[in-house]
């Protein structure tokens, strides 16, 4: 029994002295609250950390991140967020996309700032009332696998999916989920209820498969599993990087067409920040240009929005991509609207 | 009246700890704009799908529970029982896929079908079959199977330990070992076969993480899909209420199987001695069979997590991005435990002994707690303690601790349980006429009788607690992750090596301390003969 004891309080005292010296650490680094700035995070730790830790080294203010995970669809940050409005904890909030923006501004959780290196960015991608505003854009694009597709014959529209020669042989995420979820409500607001919808279920009648993520849908088509998936820009790049015999499309390029649908980040400022000034900074930090360059050149290989800032070739620059035209406020709305049928159209699979 | 009063009070704080968030929820799930409405709980459970749903999880759990149960515990008797050989190190090897997330070795599972060797080994037939069958119900049934099966394993050998020796020894006079496991063994460690299938199937029952990767839709999907793709945290509470009623069915199902059962053993021995079974001819192929089942359910997986984090620099990285994270899991997973233990010792103490008429519905809370999805317990957290009055909780990482509370003190509560039911109540009884108070009964006589029930479920709480993410992603103040939450943050698009290599460390950092704490507790058992 003394060996139980002995256990119990060394192990009590050792877990107590190290969270008092490391909590005590918290506390005398009070004088430095003003140079904390929390952020919560749904863009990928990997490509966000390292951004994070340079504005940290160049700024000394110290960065404490929340991070989303994929196996929450990057929700969980979301879900904190909107918990946490009577009381908020984070000052910044680093979105993978603008709807989610839009949804935290509809619900009241976000606030205007108007930062000073967001000139220079369309305005497509700024939020007018300044509650978010866009950098480093992912493109939606096809990841075409070459082995069992010739270059001649490369889907060339979004439609491609309703298409019978490809009956059976495309797959998309789940449109429940993420960006592609956005997509289609952008197509909602592009097309109108009547196509959209039609195009919807054209899916089905063309035995379009569904994957859990945009990720493994850029998977089966690099294993050759399926001829093409619509996925994001970074899923494609990534693969092309690893050797595979992938080819990236931007879809509807051509004149009448509708154009590449354009996901930005979206950097947030949260209405009663405990930290707003330097929230400011990290937000002027993120939609700095030479963030965008980095998160170019990063793996994530994101399309820099301020014009002429540097990028590695395999990326098309923004002003040469046909981009769908919409407003991502009506976006947000109509993905609200659309998501009871999409569940349903997703549970019916 | 101390006794009741102080177990009033660890009642209070466990409900405060882990009833009242979800009290919360539930209020907000049937309110709104102040009136009282049951439109998200009609919304979700007047679907159809929603019973489809259900019925897959029970198919998942049910499969997965019988089969961790008809393995598990003959494998508990064999290495708690028996001279078998590398016994030791048979019972490390199968513990190991506890100690990952399920989603982490279902992950390892398709790497290793969907990768060049396999095909290349055993032809690309049987890996696009073996793929076939991963990606649904068989492959959920194996990862899952593969991941719990530790529970009825270690929990039959916990108990195995309590019996005492001389029965089954009386037994073998009049019987062969058969008989002897048949009518003596096995009825004696009941409780904790009942324990363990109860645990296997709502861990499975509640697990979406799993299926969802492997895609076989089960009921928890509801729940998530509210949370994630609506941000409905009405309807995402609305979706975990049936967990409540499965919880009393798993409850009345216990009962029902422990009537008239007397759990009570007259005195503790040295149960070290092991039973005389003589496996003749079987003893290489049970050997071989065992020696099989570990390769195919640990090391293959493990395997794949060991090639990819070769290198010392996959290690340097992973300590350079996870060692914060690293220190951290560990004292909260030690802070975590040792409250465990104590909420779980008096807990259990009032569930054995009945000292309160509502000790039922404490065991009912405990188990609802534990079954019930991280998800709307971390959002009940989060609703109950952000309030600038409580930050003093919320915004440090007793917030993290308050989560393991009320998540897993049914571990350590029905462990302690267990354990005190087999102390003669005639000790506790003889130092109450010799003038002990409660207190000093306590500390002097019950929990000194009670140490390997306590050292077991710290164990237990050390092991969930540092493996936890569902509740601790939601709740974790920022700068404050821990490893498994970390790992899973860098799973996104981050390098295969960086997480084969923390999930070995985590695997390493859970085994050790626990190791020891088990070499600690285990001379100490062998020399104490009552």
């Amino acid at each position: 029994m003394k060996k139980l004891l002995y256990f119990f309080v060394i192990v009590s005292i050792l877990a107590a002295g190290t969270f008092l010296i490391r909590y005590s650490k918290t506390k005398t680094g009070r004088k430095r609250t003003e140079q904390t700035v929390v952020v919560y995070v749904s863009e990928d730790q990997v490509f966000s950390e390292p951004v994070l830790k340079d504005f940290e080294k160049e700024t000394g203010i110290q960065v404490k991140a929340v991070y989303d995970t994929e196996e929450a669809k990057s929700t969980g940050t979301m879900n904190r967020l909107i918990a946490e409005k009577n009381n908020p904890q984070a000052d910044v909030y680093w979105a993978n996309e603008p709807i989610r923006a839009e949804v935290l501004k509809q619900k009241g959780i976000s606030a205007p700032y108007f930062s000073p290196n967001a000139k220079g960015i369309p305005s497509m991608f700024r939020d007018k009332d300044g509650f978010w505003t866009g950098f480093s854009a992912r493109a939606r694009v096809f990841i075409v696998n070459r082995k069992n597709v010739k270059s001649g014959e490369m889907p060339k529209s979004i439609t491609a999916y309703t298409d019978s020669r490809w009956k059976g042989k495309a797959v998309i995420a789940n449109p429940l989920f993420g960006t592609t979820t956005s997509e289609i409500a952008a197509l909602y607001t592009v097309w109108g209820e009547e196509k959209a919808y039609g195009f919807m279920m054209g899916l089905k009648v063309n035995d379009v498969a569904v994957s859990t993520s945009n990720g493994e849908s850029a998977d089966f088509v690099a294993a050759g599993r399926y001829f093409f998936s619509l996925v994001d820009s970074d899923d494609a790049v990534n693969r092309i990087r690893q050797g595979k015999d992938v080819v990236m499309v931007y879809p509807d390029q051509k004149a009448g067409e509708i154009g590449c649908f354009i996901v930005p980040n979206a950097a947030v400022l949260i209405k009663g920040a405990p930290h707003p000034e330097t929230a400011r900074k990290l937000i002027d930090y993120l939609l700095s240009r030479e963030t965008e360059r980095k998160l170019a050149f990063a793996d994530c290989a994101q399309i820099p929005l301020h014009p002429g800032v540097e990028q590695p070739p395999e990326l098309k620059p923004i002003n040469k991509i046909r981009v769908m035209q919409v407003n991502y406020a009506e976006v947000a709305k109509k993905m609200v609207e659309i998501q009871p049928f999409l569940k349903g159209w997703a549970e019916v699979l | 009246m101390r006794k009741r009063i102080f177990l009033t009070s660890v009642v209070i704080l466990l409900m405060i700890a882990g009833l009242l968030p979800v009290l919360f929820m539930l209020a907000k799930s049937v309110t709104a704009d102040g009136c009282l409405t049951l439109a998200a709980y009609k919304g979700v459970l007047t679907s159809r799908r929603q019973w489809v749903l259900m019925g897959h999880s029970m198919a998942l759990a049910s499969l997965v529970t019988v089969l961790t149960l008809v393995a598990g515990v003959p494998l508990g008797i064999l290495f708690g029982k028996t001279d078998f050989p590398f016994r030791r190190l048979f019972v490390f090897l199968f513990v190991i896929p506890l100690l990952i997330s399920p989603y982490i070795i279902a992950v390892s599972w398709s790497d290793l079908f969907g990768g060049g060797f396999l095909a290349g080994v055993l032809g690309p037939h049987f890996t696009t079959v073996a793929t076939r069958l991963l990606f649904g119900l068989p492959g959920c049934v194996l990862v899952l199977f593969s991941t719990f099966l530790p529970i009825p394993m270690v929990l039959t050998m916990v108990f195995l330990k309590s019996v005492n020796p001389r029965l089954e020894e009386a037994g073998r006079l009049v019987s062969g070992w058969r008989g002897v496991l048949k009518n003596i063994t096995i009825p004696l460690i009941l409780p904790g076969i009942l324990l363990s299938a109860m645990l296997v199937f709502l861990l499975s029952f509640g697990e979406f993480g799993v299926p969802n990767f492997l895609r076989y839709n089960v009921f928890p999907v509801e729940s998530f899909t509210q949370f994630s793709a609506f941000y409905n945290f009405k309807a995402a509470t609305a979706a975990a209420a049936p967990l409540a009623v499965l919880t009393l069915v798993v409850l009345a199902a216990e009962f029902y199987l422990l009537r008239g059962r007397g759990t009570e053993i007259p005195s503790f021995s040295d149960s070290s001695i092991p039973l005389p079974i003589n496996f003749g001819k079987y003893r290489k192929i049970l050997f071989f069979s065992v020696a099989l089942a570990v390769f195919l359910l640990v090391i293959m997986p493990l395997a794949v997590l060991l090639i990819q984090s070769a290198g010392f620099d996959s290690y340097a990285e992973a300590f350079r991005k996870g060692g914060d994270s690293l220190l951290r899991s560990l004292l909260y997973a030690v802070f975590g435990a040792t409250l465990l233990t104590i909420f779980g010792f008096f807990t259990g103490y009032l569930i054995r002994t009945r000292a309160l008429r509502f000790w039922r519905s404490v065991d009912f809370v405990t188990i609802f707690l534990f079954a019930l999805p991280g998800t709307v317990l971390g959002i009940g957290l989060v609703t109950l303690w952000n309030r600038p009055l409580t930050n003093f909780i919320y915004a440090t990482p007793l917030i993290i601790i308050l989560g393991y509370l009320a998540r897993y003190t049914a571990l350590t509560s029905r462990i302690s349980a267990a354990y005190l039911g087999q102390i003669p109540g005639s000790m506790e009884e003889a130092a109450r006429i010799a003038g002990a108070g409660w207190f000093r009964r306590m500390a002097l006589i019950v929990a000194p009788l009670a140490k390997n029930g306590l050292f077991a479920g710290w164990i237990a709480g050390y092991v969930f607690s540092l493996r936890d993410t569902a509740v601790t992603m939601l709740v974790y103040p920022a700068g404050h992750d821990t490893l498994p939450v970390r790992i899973f943050t860098l799973m996104a698009n981050g390098s295969p090596r960086l997480i084969a290599a923390l999930c070995i460390i985590m695997v390493a950092v859970t085994i050790i301390p626990a190791g020891i704490l088990w070499m600690v507790s285990n001379p100490v058992q062998e020399k104490e003969t009552i």
